[in-house]
């Protein structure tokens, strides 16, 4: 219907009045009209596309944790020739490298043009290294030379911020960025501030450590401890096969400054006679030293004690037959990376298993096997922020990985490579470099996300230090090397806990409170509860977490023998009142009909509650020990108690099933004949009686399970923490409640009461009624009201922060924590650096939260409208 | 035969002999199975368990939260050991008794204790003083009690730092004289204190508002300074002549400051006169200014007039006041304020768009698939975790948003964040979004609810299609629209986790809004009834000391949310009733 429809001209030709017929509709109003038709239909589109907009917010956040990484630069330039290049080093900046050559030369260059800078020589006596060693920040840098002496040194890359003012005189510029003085690089950064890069060499005299002048053939070195009582070690490899560790650790009185060097030196037990000893790589604490042999067998030394050290294992890392021609440490020193002349690159860890046949109880164990590379591996490099490497091969593939994700993330090749070529993975990750004989290769690269794969997220990761593959979630820790660990498993499975606990607690509840209001309530109490039910939907969760932690909590921990009994206690005495009640006479039964009857409910519940809280010290004696606590710990007690309450109602129901199959018709015609109050006597002595031999089948099949050794303990009873799944799952159930309650007397009562009406016509008593009239054609609903309730429990947050003691563990037990996936984003997203892994994490969670509920909310409300039309077409 | 089938299906027993015995059916009176009475019991008492649940949370959090500001007598109980301990009995409670404390007890007590299965009855004490004692609270067991006693000298007092003191005035410094208490009397040392405290408001004044106007000019001087830099360059001569400008107006407010230094130096040195000793139950004396007593009484010699004047003095700083001791005590206005602030401007957010956007569905878009869909998806976001709302508030609105903003308007202060980081425009706008289903739900339903020929009524009679909106539909639908409305706003208010992520923070130093230009800081972070709670029970050093607080704050958000929502089913009501008599 379109506004012009208003002012149609036949109409107004009609009319007699001229000036009328001119009017016609106002501008105005036309302007209007059309104006609101434009903003509600834009603004009405507007939001669906916000609401639809949220979601692909958070993919696009997401997303990049599984791109790969991306080259954003590359470089190739001509240096002068170095044949025996043995050393590398390049800024954090990325300005500047310096290689070092076996007799000594040091060139640098400036990076990013391939412009030479310093070149000098380090006096190495006429001697030639041999083998070189460097820290893992690699400015400490131990050479070996053919004599069997050692020396140390520094080849450090220092930076410095400078103001304009103080930059010297006469630089000439090397780049948009860069100005040198031929000597040291200065960068201008933000804030009108230059960075000085500069090449710092230091060279200390050499020391004999081969007293008979065997090459050293390999060596590492170590600097660590702290600023008090800092420690130099290193290890070295000669020629004639013996290796000698020695370890100097300096303590600094910080009052007086002075310093005290305590030395201490070792060989090594002997290794075999005519080996070929290729690398050699020890821990910053100085505590294991690995050595490989050419053809693969690596030694394993435990030098816990220095003076002492012994050879733990000796264990052959690379397969039959096949060189092994890269031994290093990842970052943290934990898991050692072992290349192949077949290409192979694995990563192996130490371990500590049970029966290990080796000196220390330690064994090495293969967890990684990387992709291989088509050709030898010759060069390597370890990140020295997180477990990501940099491998080349001999026909010059560069590739660059993650270890835990055991994903190639680059790969880049350079022509004319050879074995010789030394590669280097800049200190922030940021470039690749691969220096050849007359010339480098940069790879300017950014990898912001190389840990994280859908396999790191979803699938099991054998993480360093732990003794298998798991599902594993840790943020941060206080340590440099610490490695985090992103699994969303074990938050995911917290959520469906305290879900399907909170459900557990709620569904009964809420349904047949649904179902009692609906069918059977006075419908004065019902226009007074349905409002109260209501209003609660809206409580906020806060103030029920607060309850939960800060009062329930602490209750239950002490009364947790009479809570027990509540879920014992409550259902019998209901039960054994409708008994006592139909033993009442009729005319008192009709008079108390209604809203007396409901307070007598409420009265039998109060009384059970009450029972249950003077009983409680005494059933905790008898059923656990006295101690529930102490029981869950499986120290004290049996289970057989537990096990005969869990199997009780279970007997109960098969006894009622044998029961009506085979005497239930005949007692129940003999009932009939009876007079109604003797019968309801008979019937309750029926029920005791059944309610006894339930007892003493669950407790024969409770003893039976024992004697099998079958213990609850263990499984989803286990030690009890004061935060658990228990209270979690009562409040998070008090908080769902009025939403399914509502929701499925919404659906009861949306049965048209015609169907109610003819069933208790037919003769059919209320209760028939309820259960094979109302509920089936209501189901459809009260199941779509389970549902929904089933989404706000998924995704509370505020009550599973306080209450649930927020630790990730798969672990099924109720009296134990959990941490959900709701939880987790309010409590790291506040500390997690924006646009870094943990922060896309976090979007990951919340877009897992976001497509769970949105499908189980789906699903619900189409149930729903399905339902609606159904019950408007009956 | 069909007959007997539908009777089994009912009663779910065989009838078999329906049509051999037809005369026995009349005395089928009393099938107990029909009736279901166990079963009937289970339904009722779930929802009797359920009424007495919330029944139970409703009282618990009503009784603690209107006794907690209750004074309470001071107990001092003297132990079996000798010692004293002297303060307000919180609760008490039955405990089991740890092993490695009953193996310390006599034989007689041991036997006591097992006699009740190993459990002891015991009280909780507010032993305050937590700056001679290093707690807050102490739990005595009944079994080292000797004996307990309600002295009437003794005095509780509310101080400005480290929590109540409880113990009795040993003496009082008037004007750098020490005077005896008993000759000074309550009412005296009462005036005394009075008189202290309005000193220390006039430091408290000149130190935030007067030398807070000085420091705000100071600083917008420099990010003027910082502005031009930017625009004109480092060496421009607009830059020199406002350099020259701001160096002179400085120089003024230098002035200005070290005179209100010295104002405060003044009043403090003058206040420094005027102090009070205090003794504790043990005897040590601790010595404090009076102006740092808020509030003191005799607990156990007050009539009830004079409990009753504390207690409401305790009302009137919880609500206008700010909080003190790590927000564990005093008030709690500024969270009133930013909860007032956060959900006003929520609704002036959501309530066009949510009408808006109900308006089309219902008015404008052709009802068919598409629009079905649309509905289905907007009915459910309401149940997407208001988490994921929150996640979304911070990575778009106060990262992407409002980085763009700072990087456009405010360069002059980055790197520090203006508007790209929490604050109480992001999250109005974070729990709009999270609250449009409720309003778009409700206000289709209002809207539904316009007889249909009223709208043909007007459109008869030559209105236009938006004439008939404005002038018929609306009107009509607007108690249902107002019901959604405030629906949202009890909604929004309670809400928590998604503004822990975009801008609530415990300890706001700034209101949003205040005296200085532009009067609005929609970009500031804020203090929330709902993350006031949070933070006092959960995050603080001691939470039993804060659950009072708790327990109060939580009453008073109750009362807001109940408040709206009976509004809002109320009106509901009422519209039902209206349109009962509205078809014409």
């Amino acid at each position: 219907m379109r506004p012009a429809a208003f002012s149609s001209p036949v109409l107004e030709r009609s009319m007699t009045n001229q000036r009328l017929r001119q009017r016609g509709t106002r501008r105005s109003v036309l302007i209007a009209d059309k104006m609101a038709d434009w903003t509600i239909t834009v603004g009405g589109l507007l939001v669906i596309f916000a609401v639809l907009g949220i979601m692909f917010f958070l993919a696009e956040v997401v997303g990049p944790l599984f791109g790969g990484g991306k080259v954003e630069g590359h470089r190739s330039y001509q240096l002068t020739a170095m044949d025996d290049a043995v050393f590398v080093n390049t800024d954090e900046y990325r300005t500047m490298s310096v290689r070092v050559s076996a007799d000594g030369r040091v060139e640098s260059f400036h990076l990013a043009t391939g412009t030479p800078l310093v070149a000098t020589q380090l006096d190495f006596d006429g001697h030639k290294a041999t083998a070189v060693g460097a820290t893992v920040q690699r400015n400490d840098v131990a050479f070996g030379f053919d004599d069997g002496t050692v020396r140390f040194g520094q080849v450090a890359l220092r930076a410095e911020v400078l103001t304009e003012q103080m930059l010297p005189q006469g630089l000439r510029p090397l780049s948009e960025t860069d100005l040198t003085d031929g000597e040291a690089v200065y960068t201008s950064i933000p804030g009108n501030q230059f960075r000085k890069v500069y090449l710092d060499l230091v060279l200390d005299e050499p020391q004999v450590v081969s007293e008979s002048g065997a090459a050293i053939v390999a060596i590492d070195y170590r600097m660590g401890g702290s600023v008090e009582r800092p420690t130099r070690s290193f290890v070295t490899v000669d020629a004639d096969g013996i290796a000698r560790l020695s370890r100097a650790e300096t303590r600094i009185n910080l009052m007086t400054r002075a310093a005290t060097t305590n030395i201490r030196t070792s060989t090594l037990p002997a290794l075999p006679e005519g080996i070929q000893a290729s690398a050699v790589a020890m821990t910053t604490q100085a505590d294991q030293v690995y050595v490989a042999e050419r053809n693969g067998t690596v030694y394993r030394f435990d030098t816990r004690n220095v003076a002492e050290p012994t050879l733990a294992e000796t264990v052959r890392l690379t397969p039959q037959g096949v060189d092994l021609t890269v031994m290093a440490f990842l970052n943290g020193e934990q898991a050692l990376f072992i290349g192949g002349a077949d290409g192979s690159a694995n990563i192996w860890f130490r371990l500590q298993i049970e029966g290990a046949a080796t000196l220390d109880g330690y064994k090495m164990v293969l967890t990684r096997e990387l992709t291989p590379h088509e050709a030898p591996v010759t060069g390597f490099d370890s990140s020295m922020r997180r477990k990501s490497l940099v491998t080349s091969d001999a026909a010059g593939n560069v590739w660059f990985r993650h270890a835990t994700s055991e994903q190639v993330l680059l790969q880049v090749k350079r022509d004319g490579a050879s074995a010789e070529d030394l590669l280097m993975l800049s200190p922030r990750d940021d470039a690749m470099i691969l220096l050849g004989r007359d010339g480098a290769d940069i790879w300017n690269i950014r990898v912001p996300h190389p840990e994280t794969t859908w396999r790191t997220i979803f699938g099991k990761v054998w993480y360093e230090g732990y003794p298998e593959p798991g599902y594993t979630w840790q943020s941060s820790s206080g340590n440099d090397t610490f490695e985090p660990k992103f699994s969303l498993i074990p938050l995911i499975f917290g959520t469906m806990k305290a879900t399907f606990y909170s459900l557990l607690f709620a569904v009964p509840i809420a349904l047949m409170g649904a179902i009692y209001t609906s069918e059977f309530l006075h419908p004065r109490l019902r226009g007074a509860v349905k409002p109260v039910m209501e209003m609660m939907e809206s409580l906020p969760t806060v103030v029920l977490g607060f309850i939960a932690a800060l009062i329930l909590a602490p209750l239950v921990e002490t009364w947790i023998g009479a809570i027990m009994l509540v879920f014992v206690a409550l259902p019998l005495s209901l039960i054994a009142a409708a008994y006592l009640w139909q033993i009442l006479p009729q005319s008192t039964v009709l008079r108390l009909q209604g809203v007396p009857k409901f307070l007598f409910m409420g009265a039998v519940v109060l009384f059970s509650c009450w029972l249950a809280y003077m009983a409680g010290p005494a059933f905790e004696s008898a059923f656990f020990a006295g101690d529930l606590k102490a029981w869950t710990t499986g120290n004290i007690g049996s289970g057989t108690p537990f096990m005969f309450l869990l199997l009780l109602p279970l007997s109960f129901a098969a006894l009622t099933f044998v029961f009506n199959r085979s005497i239930g018709h005949a007692f129940r015609q003999r009932l009939r004949e009876m007079d109604k109050s003797k019968a309801g006597v008979v019937d309750a002595l029926r029920w005791l009686a059944m309610l006894a031999a339930a007892g003493l089948v669950s407790y024969a099949f409770a003893s039976l399970l024992a004697m099998v050794g079958y213990d609850p303990r263990g499984g989803v009873v286990d030690s009890y923490v004061q935060r658990n799944a228990l209270v979690v799952g009562f409040v998070m159930g008090f908080a769902v409640i009025p939403n399914i309650y509502t929701l499925a007397e919404d659906a009861l009562n949306a049965v048209p009461s015609s169907l109610r009406a003819a069933s208790l016509a037919s003769g059919a008593t209320p209760w028939q009624t309820a259960v094979w009239v109302i509920l089936p054609t209501a189901m459809s609903g009260v199941f779509a009201a389970v549902m929904i309730g089933m989404g706000r429990a998924v995704g509370e947050t505020m009550i599973v922060v306080m209450a649930a003691g927020n630790t990730p563990v798969l672990d099924w037990n109720i009296f134990n924590g959990l941490r959900t996936l709701s939880a987790n984003i309010a409590v790291e997203l506040p500390e997690s650096v924006k646009d870094g892994t943990l922060y896309r994490m976090l979007f990951l969670a919340a877009l897992s939260l976001f497509i769970m509920t949105f499908c189980i909310n789906t699903v619900a409300e189409v149930i729903r409208q399905r339902f609606r039309k159904r019950a408007f077409q009956l | 035969m069909s007959i007997s089938v539908e009777e089994k299906s009912l009663t779910g027993v065989p009838v078999p002999e329906v049509t051999a015995k037809p005369r026995k059916l009349r005395h089928y009176g009393t099938d107990l199975a029909a009736s279901g009475e166990p079963f009937l019991w289970g339904l009722g008492g779930a929802l009797a368990l359920g009424i007495l649940l919330i029944l139970g949370f409703l009282t618990l959090i009503f009784w603690n939260g209107v006794t907690t500001f209750w004074p309470k007598p001071i107990k001092v109980v003297t132990l079996t050991d000798g010692s004293l301990v002297a303060g307000e009995p919180r609760r008490d409670d039955l405990y089991r008794v740890g092993a490695e404390v009953l193996v310390t007890l006599p034989e007689d007590v041991r036997a006591q204790i097992a006699a009740k299965d190993g459990y002891a009855h015991r009280v909780m004490y507010r032993i305050g003083n937590y700056d001679l004692y290093n707690e807050d609270f102490r739990w005595v067991p009944d079994f080292v009690v000797e004996k307990v006693e309600t002295p009437r000298d003794f005095f509780f007092f509310e101080r400005q730092e480290w929590g109540p003191f409880i113990g009795t005035i040993q003496k009082v410094t008037v004007n750098g004289q020490e005077t005896d208490p008993a000759a000074l009397g309550f009412a005296g040392i009462t005036s005394e204190q009075e008189r202290a405290r309005e000193r220390w408001r006039q430091i408290r004044k000149i130190e935030r508002s007067d030398i807070g106007v000085i420091n705000h000019e100071m600083e917008q001087i420099r990010l003027r300074l910082r502005r031009i830099e930017l625009r004109q360059g480092a060496d421009s001569p607009e830059l020199h002549e406002a350099r020259l400008q701001a160096e002179a107006r400085m120089a003024v407010l230098q002035q200005d400051y070290a005179r209100l230094a010295e104002q405060a130096a003044a009043i403090r040195a003058e206040d420094a006169k005027f102090s009070i000793t205090l003794a504790e139950v043990g005897g040590r004396e601790k010595e404090v200014p009076l102006s740092q007593i808020v509030r003191f009484y005799p607990a156990n010699d007050m009539g009830l007039l004079q409990k009753a004047g504390v207690y409401f003095s305790r009302w009137g700083e919880f609500l206008g006041d700010e909080p003190r001791e790590a927000n564990t005590e005093g008030g709690i206005l500024p969270a009133i304020f930013g909860t007032v602030v956060m959900t006003l401007l929520m609704v002036v957010i959501v309530a066009p768009f949510g009408v808006i956007t109900a308006l089309y569905l219902r008015e404008y878009a052709k009802q068919g698939r598409l629009v079905s869909i649309v509905r289905i998806s907007v009915n459910n976001l309401a149940g997407v975790p208001s988490i994921v709302y929150g996640v979304f508030g911070v990575g778009f609105f106060a990262y992407t948003v409002g980085g763009s903003i700072d990087a456009i308007f405010y360069p002059e202060r980055l790197p520090s964040p203006t508007f790209g980081t929490g604050g109480i425009l992001w999250s109005a706008l974070t729990l709009a979004l999270l609250t449009v289903p409720v309003v778009i739900v409700a206000s289709e339903e209002a809207l539904a609810a316009v007889p249909r020929s009223m709208r043909e009524g007007s459109l008869a009679c030559g209105a236009s299609k938006w004439q008939t909106i404005k002038h018929v539909v609306l009107p009509h639908a607007m108690p249902g629209i107002m019901t959604g409305l405030i629906l949202a706003m009890a909604r929004g208010a309670g809400e928590v986790a998604p503004l822990m992520l975009v801008g609530v923070v415990k300890l706001a130093p700034e209101l949003p809004i205040d005296g200085f230009f532009p009067y609005v800081h929609l970009e500031r972070s804020f203090m929330h009834l709902g993350f006031h709670i949070f933070d006092v029970g959960f995050q603080s050093r001691n939470s039993e000391a804060g659950k009072p607080m708790v327990f109060v704050t939580t009453l008073l958000l109750l009362a807001l949310i109940v408040m709206m929502n009976s509004s809002a089913i109320y009106i509901r009501n009422r519209l039902k009733k209206k349109f009962v008599n509205a078809h014409f």
